[in-house]
């Protein structure tokens, strides 16, 4: 992993994409990103969620109410 | 009354107050709005979001207290907004809003729980969405352990 001390002003490129650090915090930075129409932009905890609905559908079937029904009828 | 085709129990009449919306649709699944609850006898405490328009596309989830009695989270201002309640007092789930843990059993893995990102639904007005809130440290694979339902 590529580590890098920035201050709030300052910004970084990430191939097309620029990444602008505008305010630092203690607990949180807000960044400004300027990239490509084509570059989607995505937080990473927003991709998690996709993913695991995407999978929570694929994964619905028969077996996993089966167990799901065993585990609280315990 | 309108009917529904669902994945697992055939072509179902329902109720207007068993359609909720979601605006956003669901992460990954933004193209979807309109969903019913279906609850079964001897299937509880399961529920199953199924969608209005997609046969194949239902959900398994579990009330969040079902999965974790202790649950605890607060809604933003623009979550808050985005369905429709009102400010006056912190929601009170089972009452104002239903929240639930969406179920995800992936490559014959056992079943976890999304605990990270419940579905909301506003009860007042059937308005839902699904909120991310990775700061509560609750894990998107919460593990559904026997324990974590502790005996009646």
């Amino acid at each position: 992993m590529l580590i890098m001390w920035r201050r709030s002003g300052e910004s970084f490129l990430a191939g097309e994409v620029e990444i602008e650090i505008l305010d630092a915090r203690p607990d949180r930075v807000k960044l400004g990103i300027t990239a490509p129409e084509s570059c989607a932009i995505v937080r990473r905890e927003t991709r998690i969620t996709q993913q695991q609905n995407i999978s929570a559908a694929l994964s619905a079937d028969a077996s996993t109410i089966e167990t799901l029904l065993r585990r609280f009828s315990q | 009354m309108p009917y529904v085709q669902t994945r697992f129990f055939g072509e179902l009449e329902y109720e207007s107050e068993s359609l909720f919306r979601f605006p956003s649709g669901l992460p990954g699944f933004e193209d979807h709005r309109n969903f019913v609850f279906l609850k079964k006898p001897g299937l509880e405490p399961l529920m199953f979001l199924q969608s209005v328009e997609t046969r194949s596309l239902c959900f398994i989830l579990l009330p969040i207290r079902a999965v974790d009695e202790n649950f605890r989270m607060e809604l933003t201002q623009d979550e808050i907004g985005e369905i429709g309640l009102s400010c006056e007092r912190p929601p009170v789930i089972g009452e104002d809003i239903l929240c639930a843990a969406m179920i995800c059993a992936g490559d014959g893995n056992a079943p976890t729980a999304n605990l990270m990102a419940p579905v909301v639904v506003n009860l007042h007005n059937n308005i839902g969405t699904q909120v991310i809130h990775p700061e509560t440290g609750y894990s998107h694979r919460h593990p559904m352990t026997a324990d974590a339902h502790p005996p009646c």
